[in-house]
């Protein structure tokens, strides 16, 4: 193949098709539809295949980015897949929601002259060509008897769990609600990751033969102590993440009408809200709505609001639009919608009517003074400047805490604010227990969560004894998928260790 | 007059339409129709008969599958079996459900969420007892909207739930209290027991003060009477103890045992409302459970956020049992009635599907 340069490669980047914004405010089909093949196949083209990537060095899993974008270019899917699900098992949701622009694609140097390559998109098309063809990465590796728990099951959980099950662990994943995926699942709307993705990745999965158990809330049930002592698990994961909302403690939070943007968000994605009466789970928002903060929950929650009928749809927010910490594309696609932004707005008070409803926001107007801790230019009240702004629903979207039960039920360390506390490779105070993703971080992302997953699976296994040639032989390039002449297919695990009770039964012999 | 029976014309073609009855409106629409594409009103009516036919059929099905729906056995497939049920009223049921794991991990003052179907609504329920050796946990539930009615009408023996999970909230303390009071009413009476019990094989001295509105209503007096060493029931008519309120009853209690040191009271927050101020002016520690609406059971939500001493805690997580003295019970009463018109209009459409009885479906063009 000749060396492709800046100037033979395709100069715009392929735009992905979306759903017109007048169609897709009335209902929750997804908003881009994805590329076609001919689409990814021109994107991949804009890819130099740089031979010192930038990219993989930003990406939190180390996808082999150009390794995968070649084979597209090849036409050869099947082997994109492979290369991309080796790093990441669930790529049709990362391409999905995953802020590339921060990553991976901020750092390629084809956007220093045109547009970075749309790494993401390309992702998210080799990850739905697999869900479409049933591909999976069932790698038949040899049982090692260990049995390992996985608490949670948003994307730390699952990357964990699939890392432990190819490594032929027996993998139990225990989560809380009735259905698995965490915010993937109850958080991120159908438009922006429609349910049977995550079905399907969920269902990859239990191909490698993890089991997922619902229903299960881990420290109430029984407690993580209990897993490792009772239950004969050699190694637990935790992920049970950072959803606890938060609210501000001004007057009038406990007016009807008055809701953290993850109540509006399980009522809509997990309960079926919107589909009441034929779901029994009512959400009431009337028809004005003001969500208060910025983030890619606000957006959400915002975007949500707008489908569920509501006529006006604001959002609050106390910085300015540079600050916003959302993902550029989910607020241009908030602001295309119709949702009003008000900047440099926070609110005060609640104010309610003779039934405990919200009638009104009152907010105060702010300017923006010298930078705090980080980075941002913190934001200062203008005095005199309060108003009153209509709204029947008020929506918190300011951020979250660590969720609770599992610091509550056992004696595992946490630091002040209610994470748990890890060490370099993420093993908790407690042998044995590990624990990643928003628990340890506080509110992230998917694709650290997922990192998260993958590191501590690295450590549990060294924890266990497996060894795995991946880790061994870890000098990969992308031109060549052989490590020290081992084929990347090849890879094996190896247990140094033999699991307690065998070594026993060894030892009498 | 001529015979336009199930027929109207549109543009100059005659279409056939059937009403829909309103209870399957949400399935099958206002009406069924279709065109016969003809011009002429005789061939229409020759025509008319096989669709009108068809669609009263098409009716028929779908109320029988509403109605195998409305009254059939829930039977999810889950492995939440339904292993015992008793009637103590047109109101409220038991249910044992088979869950070894719940039942050995149970504590006094938890619950559980119930979600009784896969389009249901996830509601907390008190475990009202349970039974290590046998695997089994106990509800008692009171109809009162939707969900619990549906779940009246279809949980039998052998029906299965969606999900249940749990138990959850922080188990109750039953350390410290050396002569307790016990208080239960309405949906409360039942979740009360497992801590009465407790405080008893504690070594407390326990009065256990219930109410009911009559002496029909009433169930487990053999059970509270065997972990009491004082059984107050007061009933509103006074058919049976004390004619009064479960407040009536503390006072009794309180005049008799001025040593008691703690209090516990499960029900409606009115009546958790009226057991903190009778024992406010005495200083007793008065602990209640309070019931918000919960969605998760997490800590996920907020949903089930209350005021406590001016500060903000979520019920399913720091609670359910809450310093009464320090509860905000306005607070957690107005949050109750959130969503009041959708339960509303959930229990009336409810209760209507079951009325409508189809068999004769309603004829005409009825607009
Ligand atoms: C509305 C919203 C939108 C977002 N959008 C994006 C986006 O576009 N891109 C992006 O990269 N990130 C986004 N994020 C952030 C991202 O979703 C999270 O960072 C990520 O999901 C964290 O993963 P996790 O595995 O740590 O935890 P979670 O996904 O939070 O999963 C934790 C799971 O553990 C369960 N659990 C908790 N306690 C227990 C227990 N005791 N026993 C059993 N189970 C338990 C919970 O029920 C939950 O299912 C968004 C977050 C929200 C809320
Ligand atoms: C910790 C706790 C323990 C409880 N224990 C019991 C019990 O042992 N027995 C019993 O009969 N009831 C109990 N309840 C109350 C029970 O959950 C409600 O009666 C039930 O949810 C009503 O649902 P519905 O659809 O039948 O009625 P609806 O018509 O929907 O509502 C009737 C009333 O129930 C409350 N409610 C509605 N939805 C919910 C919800 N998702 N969560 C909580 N409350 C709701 C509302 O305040 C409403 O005023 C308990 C509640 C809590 C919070
Ligand atoms: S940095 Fe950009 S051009 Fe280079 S390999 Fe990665 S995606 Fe391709
Ligand atoms: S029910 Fe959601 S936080 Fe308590």
């Amino acid at each position: 193949m000749t060396k492709k340069t800046i100037r033979t490669i395709p100069q715009e980047r392929t735009t992905i098709p979306e759903q017109p914004v007048a169609e897709r405010i009335h209902n929750f089909c997804e908003v881009a539809l994805g590329y076609r093949p001919e689409d990814a196949r021109r994107e991949a083209e804009r890819c130099l295949l740089c031979p010192e990537p930038a990219c993989v060095l930003a990406c939190p899993v180390a996808i082999d980015i150009p390794g995968f974008i070649e084979q597209i270019c090849l036409g050869k899917d099947r082997a994109a897949y492979d290369i991309v699900a080796d790093a990441n098992l669930l790529p049709a949701i990362c391409g999905r929601v995953c802020p590339q622009e921060d990553q991976c694609e901020l750092v390629c140097p084809v956007g220093d002259t045109l547009e970075p390559v749309a790494i993401g998109r390309l992702e998210r098309w080799v990850g739905d060509r697999a869900l479409a063809e049933g591909w999976d990465t069932g790698a038949a590796v040899e049982r090692s008897g260990l049995k390992v728990a996985i608490v949670g099951s948003g994307p730390a959980s699952l990357a964990c769990a699939a890392d432990m099950a190819k490594a032929g662990c027996e993998v139990i994943v225990y989560e809380a609600l009735h259905e698995p995926g965490g915010v993937l699942r109850y958080g991120i709307p159908e438009f922006r990751l429609p349910n049977h993705v995550i079905d399907a990745e969920i269902a990859n999965l239990t191909k490698l033969g993890v089991t997922v158990e619902c229903n299960t809330l881990v420290g109430r049930l029984f407690t993580i102590e209990q897993l490792v002592d009772e239950m004969g698990f050699s190694a637990v994961f935790v992920g049970t993440g950072a959803g606890s909302p938060r609210f501000m403690g001004i007057p009038g939070e406990s007016l009807h009408g008055v809701l953290s943007a993850n109540e509006l968000l399980t009522r809509c994605n997990l309960m079926g809200a919107l589909e009441f009466p034929a779901y029994d789970t009512p959400i009431d928002i009337g028809t004005r709505v003001a969500v208060i903060g910025s983030g890619n929950t606000a957006m959400d929650a915002l975007r949500v609001s707008l489908r569920a009928g509501a006529e006006q749809v604001a959002c609050v927010y106390r910085r300015s639009r540079e600050e916003s910490p959302a993902r550029l594309e989910e607020l241009i696609h908030a602001e295309e919608e119709g949702v009003e932004f008000h900047w440099l707005t926070a609110p005060v008070e609640i104010l309610g009517d003779d039934d405990g409803a919200v009638r009104a926001m009152r907010c105060i107007r702010m300017e923006l003074g010298e930078p705090d801790e980080s980075g941002r230019r913190r934001p200062i009240p203008i005095e005199g400047s309060e108003y009153d702004f209509e709204t029947e629903t008020v929506v918190y979207a300011i951020g979250t805490r660590a969720n609770p039960v599992i610091g509550q039920t056992s004696k595992i360390a946490l630091d002040e604010r209610g994470y748990i506390r890890v060490d370099e490779h993420l093993a908790t105070s407690m042998a044995g227990v590990y624990a990643g993703g928003d628990i340890v971080t506080g509110a992230a992302t998917v694709i650290l969560a997922m990192g998260a997953g993958r590191r501590a699976a690295a450590a549990m296994k060294a924890y266990l004894g497996i060894r795995d040639t991946a880790v061994v032989y870890d000098e990969r390039t992308s031109a060549d998928r052989r490590w020290f002449g081992i084929d990347a297919g090849e890879r094996n695990f190896t247990r140094l260790r033999l699991p307690a009770d065998d070594a026993v039964g060894v030892g009498g012999t | 007059m001529s015979d336009t029976k199930y027929l109207f014309r549109r543009n100059r073609t005659w279409w056939v339409k059937v009403a829909v009855p309103a209870a399957l409106r949400d399935e099958l629409g206002y009406d069924l129709r279709r065109s016969l594409r003809t011009s002429d009103l005789d061939e229409a009516r020759q025509a008319r008969e096989p669709v009108v036919a068809e669609f009263r059929r098409t009716i028929a099905d779908a109320e029988r599958r509403r109605r195998r729906m409305c009254h059939e056995p829930l039977d999810s497939g889950s492995g939440f079996v339904v292993t015992a049920r008793e009637d103590f009223s047109d109101v409220t049921f038991l249910l044992e459900v088979h869950h070894p794991q719940l039942a050995r991990a149970a504590q006094p003052g938890q619950f559980v969420l119930v979600l009784a179907h896969e389009r249901g609504e996830r509601i907390p329920l008190t475990i009202a007892d349970f039974d290590r050796d046998a695997g089994t946990f106990t509800m008692v539930i009171q109809a009162v909207g939707k969900t619990t009615r549906e779940m009246q009408l279809r949980c039998q023996v052998g029906s299965t739930l969606h999900a249940v999970v749990g138990p959850m909230g922080c188990p109750s303390d039953i350390a410290g209290a050396a002569k307790v009071v016990c208080v239960g009413g309405g949906l409360g009476i039942a979740s009360i027991y497992p801590q009465l019990r407790a405080f008893q094989e504690r070594g407390a001295f326990v009065i256990g003060i219930v109410g009911f509105r009559t002496e029909e209503l009433i169930f487990w007096e053999d059970k509270f009477r065997r972990h009491c060493d004082e059984l107050i029931i007061c009933t509103d008519d006074g058919s049976v103890g004390i004619k009064g309120m479960v407040t009536d009853g503390i006072e009794v209690a309180l005049a008799r045992h001025p040593d008691v040191d703690e209090l516990v009271a499960i029900g409606p927050p009115v009546m958790m409302r009226a057991c903190a101020e009778a024992t406010r002016p005495h200083g007793i520690r008065t602990t209640v459970s309070l019931n918000p609406i919960m969605v998760d059971g997490t800590g996920m939500c907020g949903g089930c956020r209350v005021t406590v001493g001016d500060e903000m805690k979520f019920t399913c997580v720091d609670g359910p049992e809450f310093d009464a003295h320090q509860v905000d019970f306005a607070d957690l009463m107005s949050r109750q009635r959130r969503f009041r018109d959708k339960e509303q209009f959930a229990a009336e459409r409810w209760a209507r599907s079951l009325e409508t009885d189809t068999a004769d479906a309603p004829g005409g063009g009825r607009r």
